[in-house]
């Protein structure tokens, strides 16, 4: 064995043990659409150590009117809108993730408590009766903080809101409940402690960024909705911050670090910042060799700087005593 | 117009992977550079109208840019790139020497079995797929003719890289070849009902064809282009609008039936 393969990768999110700190950030990646499409065994190959997929609502949604995305200086825009054939066809795709190894964590959007109840309810009932035809669902991730719906106020810049959701789901499910957090808000950790008090086994952070281009020819919105969120590695420093600030605040509770994460140097900063996990996202749009590749440098890095565990590095950039 | 099912044809092959291509051969014409690459298993698989995502060299650009097949003949393929953007203009630099990460062919391709004659229209860089696509009719002894528009003389450059018998080109300005639109071209011609038109360019000239395509009794496909983020089915960002609904220009495009694009 190479000294490289020696160090262990292995996290523990809320009992969730991961083989490694690298997860796909919902609607990044789509595992049905390519193992579907392309040439390859994408199930044997899935590069994370859980399956987030796009983010599911109780009904189908069409989103946002195009252009949806375009390129921004060391970043992007995206405004998709949380486009998604709603809880049922999602319910109805599950025995298709059933060869995967790695858990999933269903991502959920809404606009009320009820919406979000309504969407774990159902898979609760599904998965209760689907036995060993289903994937290991080890839990839900809950967006309330997609910046594209519902003119841009998403229910995470209101501690009271994100609350209200995270009871309601709690009230549904034994399973991982982790809260999406945005970042479009003046101080992140009232909302986080918000989560936690609710019962949020864990917090994800951060959602993209609000956000705005022009159209250079005609100095008018380029995205069909106006607005959009800004992802991609000119957010990372701001993630960073965020990411450390919950740390400090709640010590105890379980992270997924993001926001702009390109490389493994970037996924051991945001682990360095008091994340368990990492989510990676606009870095799927490089290429399906990319989290394969950040992994390895991952572990690479941890080789670099002497590091046994990558779970020896967390926490060591926050200040003493936090 | 006349309807024809885009299932018809069988899905093309599709590879995701990323191949690291050298550039063989580059030429240029003003803005537009024709970039020739090694990249025999794409070549191998590839169907006229399936694009690459291209990753821009040096870093500094986080997406990679969707680019249409231009040609592909033995263990090469062609690309055609207009020089528009920072991203397009360092990958129409490009020089022989250099490699290029691809990752393709993606894509629904032309459908070209059992078509009488074939009537190819491009507009600006939307002409990219249309010598691919006209090798491979010709291939099976479809007759194509071509008609290329341009804004001005110095994107109609771009004309002279293609190789095609029977080719028509307007400008705008009337600079080169007739003055007007495209479209304006297609008046022009005596096309039977029995013939099928591929085109590929900006909507508006989308939509012209297919106000065209309805008088004159054809039926058709239009290649479309869009901003796009993954390229792979992933993210739904390249969506455009549909009698079908918003489809993926990645996945259930770049080619769609002529009468099924919502083009104003």
């Amino acid at each position: 064995m190479s000294p490289a393969t020696a160090v262990d990768l292995r996290v523990t999110l809320s009992g969730l043990e991961l083989e490694h700190p690298l997860v796909d950030a919902s609607g990044t990646f789509d595992l049905l659409e390519i193992a579907r499409r392309f040439s390859g065994d994408y199930f044997a190959q899935f590069p994370y150590a859980a399956y987030v997929p796009k983010t599911v609502t109780a009904d189908a949604r069409t989103g946002n009117p195009p252009p949806r995305v375009t390129e921004t200086a060391s970043g992007m825009i995206n405004a998709i809108g949380l486009e998604n054939p709603g809880v049922e066809a999602l319910v109805e795709a599950l025995p298709a993730l059933a060869p995967l190894r790695q858990p999933v964590i269903v991502s959920v959007g809404g606009n009320t408590a009820g919406q979000y109840a309504a969407v774990v309810r159902r898979l609760e009932e599904a998965l209760a009766t689907g036995g060993s035809a289903l994937p290991a669902v080890a839990g839900y991730e809950l967006n309330v903080s997609c910046p594209n719906v519902g003119g841009g106020l998403s229910i995470g810049v209101d501690p009271r809101a994100t609350a209200e959701v995270t009871v309601a789901v709690r009230a549904l499910t034994r399973r991982l409940v982790i809260v999406k957090l945005t970042p479009n808000v003046t101080d992140v950790r009232p909302v986080a402690s918000a989560a936690v008090e609710a019962g949020a086994d864990g917090l994800a952070l951060v959602n993209t960024f609000r956000a705005m281009v022009l159209d250079p020819a005609t100095l008018r919105p380029f995205l069909g909705s106006r607005t959009g969120g800004l992802c991609g590695p000119a957010i990372k420093p701001i993630a960073l911050r965020m990411v450390a600030e919950v740390a400090e605040a709640l010590p105890k509770v379980p992270l997924v670090g993001m926001g702009g994460v390109m490389s493994g140097r970037d996924a051991l900063e945001f682990i360095a910042c008091g994340a368990t996990a990492v989510a990676v996202g606009a870095a799927n749009f490089t290429g399906l060799e990319a989290p394969r590749r950040i992994l390895d440098e991952l572990r690479a890095e941890c080789v670099a700087r002497g590091l046994a565990r990558v779970a020896d590095a967390r926490g060591i950039a926050l200040t003493a005593g936090a | 117009m006349r309807s024809l099912p885009h299932d018809a044809h069988t899905p093309a092959e599709q590879w995701a992977a990323t191949t690291r291509c050298r550039v063989v051969g580059v030429r240029r014409f003003g803005a537009f550079a024709a970039v020739e690459l090694v990249a025999p298993g794409i070549a191998a698989t590839a169907r006229p109208g399936q694009f690459v995502m291209v990753t821009v060299p040096d870093g500094g650009f986080l997406l990679r840019r969707p680019l249409s097949l231009y040609t592909a003949r033995a263990d090469r393929v062609g690309l055609l790139v207009e020089a528009r953007g920072a991203g397009s203009t360092r990958l129409a630099a490009v020089e022989v020497g250099e490699a290029l990460d691809l990752a393709g062919p993606l894509g629904t391709g032309f459908p070209t079995q059992g078509v009488a004659g074939a009537l190819l229209v491009g507009g600006g860089i939307g002409c990219a797929p249309l010598q691919f696509l006209a090798d491979t009719l010709a291939g099976s002894g479809t007759q194509v003719t071509a008609a290329l528009g341009f804004r001005d003389g110095r994107q109609a450059r771009v004309a002279g890289a293609f190789d095609l018998p029977r080719l028509w080109v307007a400008t705008e300005d009337g600079s080169v070849g007739r003055r007007g639109l495209v479209t304006d071209v297609l008046a022009d011609l005596d096309v039977p009902a029995s013939t099928t038109v591929y085109c590929c360019g900006p909507l508006p000239m989308v939509a012209a064809v297919q106000r065209w395509a309805a008088a004159a009794g054809v039926g058709g496909y239009a290649s479309l282009e869009a901003h796009m983020a993954c390229g792979t089915g992933s993210c739904h960002g390249c969506v455009v609008d549909t009698s079908r609904g918003l489809l993926r220009v990645c996945s259930e495009g770049p080619v769609f039936a002529l009468d099924e694009v919502v083009a104003r």
